[in-house]
């Protein structure tokens, strides 16, 4: 039996941060148009950072089939969407005499969307994903994966949250268990309950939080709210743990075939540290790249003779001048955020990340290439596609 | 690694691979890993170049042989500032890979001034024409979805809906407007409300509404704000800006912006246009999505389309207000003479904002005004308020 195989990942921040500035300023001067070009280059760019065994990820994705697909899901949608929308108004003011409950149904019905165009996205994430020349694969199946997560996601909320790892567990397992590796099928083995250690922290606190809200509510004592100050924090540490654990766990419990394993061994308090401090560092330098943003455009302002008042800048100076300025900020953050937090997160989870007897892959082959219609695009036009 | 550095040939002078005899790259072997696209286990084999092609050769097994001029290297690799590895592919899309480690320095330089940087996957086969059909197709449904069937359905419902409903709507509406305008003020826009004013404006609205019939009961109010603007509300709310009352000269000037919107209240125009902007905006944060500063194309666009729409609608409510005024002994003419001095105080651009500047259809209304006012020469006018209530209204905000 061989060793195992680890992860490596050979990203680095200023490489990404170039190259994120780079396409940036191609999305932004095409009003948006190049978002395509820009998504597919940088996936090419995570996939290839990533190295189980030394060798690279790689992503196939077209940009030209994803803007297909994106044209695609608008065409659905905007019927959808705007006809729906209108006749739910419509009745919501005829029958309710209020827009509330239209804004609710709006909200409701589009819920089954958002998941279908989860799993499409991720059908094709995977089917443009290849490691040492295979492809990956997963099998069709968005509606019923979008009536499952509802059900799961139903018994959630109607338990208080109680039942939050049996939604962890079975949507991870609905996709694994139809997630391909050239003819591997991949499988999602442990039981759910094994999560239920790990999120009682979460939950716990999530339960505080709703009893000093209500609390609050019923007798407007402010030491409800002083409570919340304590809770709430601890409700992002604990969710943050159970994020990780519940990850090390899914991962550990999956098999490529039947016999290669997987091992996961992310730490919670590196993630902890990169959420932390990542954040801090992005708002740190945006802080000051804003504020020389701003700086720059008074000073322009001022220069070109609006020396009294600010506010009587003609519109069309101050307009452009503050559109290019919030571009700027924008965009700026977004890459920020992509360097000092997302890809940390990637690289540590990536690295955390083994396949145990790796000469069991000798035993699979090529899978068939999934031509695809929409490429994702319901997923990039409901923005719930995947952060990059 | 500069082991090999006389044995390769300068891909700048000479032409990489142009010799005839097959030779290593180096005095070592070059030793890379190299996938079939079948299975998932590396094969180790010895690169050399033969003539015009790479020779890949496994310790065992056939060999393969790549022509130089149907390789493509894999796009947007990471790793490192100064050289990152590569990974070659074949043009024809087959998932057969070559990775060259950064480290293999003059190799990867040679190859790099060799094979172009371009996607591994080849295009899908005939993705173009497919993206320029369905582009099409896409601009023409969603262009249809909001120019025909929203504003087809919206009007088809506006019809249907109850009064109460329609109140309802109105009175959300008024909300909106209210806070949007508080929001670009910085303060709180007040109803204006000052008793002498108030029973002014009751007369002026009698005064017209004697001599039309509406779904619901007129409400008009004054809004303290300096906009010279004026519009109706879903369910008969009818909101003039102070900023309107004080750029007008007579009475009847104002008694014609009311009998407009009074038009617009008649055929239930910001029913239809509640309505339709709620299945607009829906398909216009669709189209502009996530992208930055998407918010703010979506309310540019939105606007653009109000605009397109309120066309032909102003036009009606114009012509109502002509009728209105002539059969109240009013001059129908004082609409276009409120246009046009407006136009010669602010120009065509500013000053006059929404719905009165939106279109440039304003020289074709003021000469429609002027055209009722000549039609109506015959009849007898006589003033809308009295002098005393005149100077009462332009003191309603105090
Ligand atoms: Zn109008």
């Amino acid at each position: 039996m061989a060793r195992p195989l680890r992860t490596e990942f050979v990203g680095d921040r200023a490489g990404l941060f170039r190259f994120g500035m780079k396409l940036s300023a191609l999305t932004v001067l095409t009003l948006g148009l190049y978002r395509f070009w820009m998504k597919t280059r940088l996936r090419r760019w995570y996939w290839s950072a990533i190295r189980p065994g030394g060798h690279p990820m790689e992503y196939v994705g077209d940009p030209l089939e994803k803007l297909l697909g994106f044209l695609i899901a608008v065409v659905f949608l905007a019927f959808y969407i705007g006809i729906f929308n209108l006749i739910l108004m419509f009745l919501s003011f005829s029958f309710w005499e209020g827009n509330f409950v239209g804004y609710a149904a709006s909200f409701i019905v589009i819920i089954p969307v958002l998941f279908f165009a989860k799993y499409r996205a991720r059908r094709y994430l995977l089917a443009r994903t290849r490691w040492r020349g295979i492809r990956f694969g997963l099998e069709p199946a968005a509606w019923r994966y979008s009536m499952v997560a509802m059900v799961l996601w139903a018994i959630t909320l109607l338990s208080a949250g109680a039942l939050w790892p049996l939604m962890t567990f079975h949507l991870e397992k609905f996709r694994t268990n139809r997630t391909w590796f050239g003819s591997a099928k991949l499988s999602q083995g442990g039981r759910w309950y094994k999560l239920i250690v790990p999120a009682t922290p979460a939950l716990m606190s999530l339960w505080i939080s709703l009893g000093l809200v209500a609390g609050f509510g019923a007798t407007e004592d402010p030491a409800f709210i002083g409570g919340l100050f304590l809770s709430l924090p601890a409700l992002g540490v604990f969710w943050v743990y159970y994020r990780v654990a519940a990850f090390r766990y899914l991962q550990s419990n999956k098999m490529i075939g039947d016999d290669v394993a997987m091992t996961a061994t992310p730490r919670f308090w590196r993630i902890f540290g990169i959420y932390v401090w990542g954040n801090v560092a992005v708002g740190f330098i945006l802080g000051i790249v804003a504020s020389v943003v701003f700086f720059v455009l008074v000073v322009i302002l001022l220069i070109l003779g609006f020396s009294e008042d600010l506010s009587d800048a003609p519109v069309y100076l101050a307009f452009p001048l503050g559109l290019l300025g919030y571009f700027a900020v924008f965009v700026f953050w977004d890459i920020l955020t992509q360097v000092f937090v997302r890809m940390p997160l990637l690289a540590h989870y990536a690295e955390s990340i083994g396949i145990t007897d790796p000469m069991a892959l000798s035993a699979l082959s090529q899978r068939d290439r999934d031509a695809f219609l929409d490429a994702g695009g319901f997923a990039e036009a409901l923005d719930v596609g995947a952060a990059i | 690694m500069s082991d090999f550095e006389n044995d390769l040939p300068d891909p700048r002078q000479s032409k990489f691979g142009a010799s005839k005899d097959s030779k290593p790259l180096a005095e070592e072997q070059i030793f890379l890993d190299y996938f079939d696209g079948n299975s998932a286990i590396p094969r180790r084999v010895e690169l050399r170049i033969e003539g015009a092609f790479l020779s890949l050769t496994p310790a065992e097994g056939p060999q393969v042989r790549w022509h130089l001029a149907d390789l493509r290297r894999v796009p947007d690799q990471a790793g490192g500032k100064d050289a990152s590895d590569i990974v070659l592919a074949l043009t024809d899309g087959s998932a057969q890979r070559l990775y060259i480690p950064a480290d293999h320095e003059n190799l990867a330089n040679a190859l790099s001034m060799k094979t172009p940087v371009q996607s591994a996957q080849p295009t899908v086969p005939g993705i173009r024409y497919k993206l320029l059909g369905l582009s099409t197709a896409a601009i023409a449904s969603v262009a249809f979805i909001l120019f025909v069937l929203v504003p087809v359905l919206a009007d088809q419902l506006a019809e249907f809906l109850p009064a109460e409903g329609e109140q309802a709507l109105g009175d959300v509406t008024f909300e909106q407007i209210r806070t949007a305008l508080n929001q670009d003020a910085g303060g709180s826009v007040q109803i204006c409300e000052r008793a002498a004013g108030q029973a002014a404006l009751e007369n002026m609205t009698a005064r017209l509404s004697k001599h039309a019939s509406f779904p619901f009961p007129l409400k008009v109010h004054v809004l303290q704000h300096e906009m010279i603007n004026a519009f109706a509300l879903p369910g008969g709310h009818i909101i003039l800006f102070e900023g309107l009352i004080k750029s007008a000269d007579t009475a009847e000037e104002v008694a014609a912006v009311l009998a407009h919107e009074m038009g617009h209240v008649a055929s239930r125009d910001a029913t239809r246009g509640a309505l339709r902007s709620a299945g607009l905006i829906g398909v216009l944060g669709l189209v502009f999505g996530d992208f930055a500063g998407g918010t703010l194309a979506l309310f540019l666009a939105n606007q653009l389309i109000e605009a397109q729409y309120s066309q032909s609608v102003e036009v009606k409510a114009d012509n109502y207000a002509a009728r209105l005024l002539a059969d109240a002994g009013l001059p129908p003419e004082a609409l276009g003479v409120f246009f046009r001095r407006l136009r010669d105080e602010f120009g065509d651009e500013e000053g006059l904002v929404a719905h009165f500047s939106s279109h440039p259809a304003l020289r074709d209304r003021m000469q429609a005004a002027a055209e009722a006012g000549r039609r109506n020469e015959n009849n007898p006018t006589s003033s809308v308020l009295t002098v005393a209530e005149w100077a009462d209204l332009r003191r309603i905000c105090g």
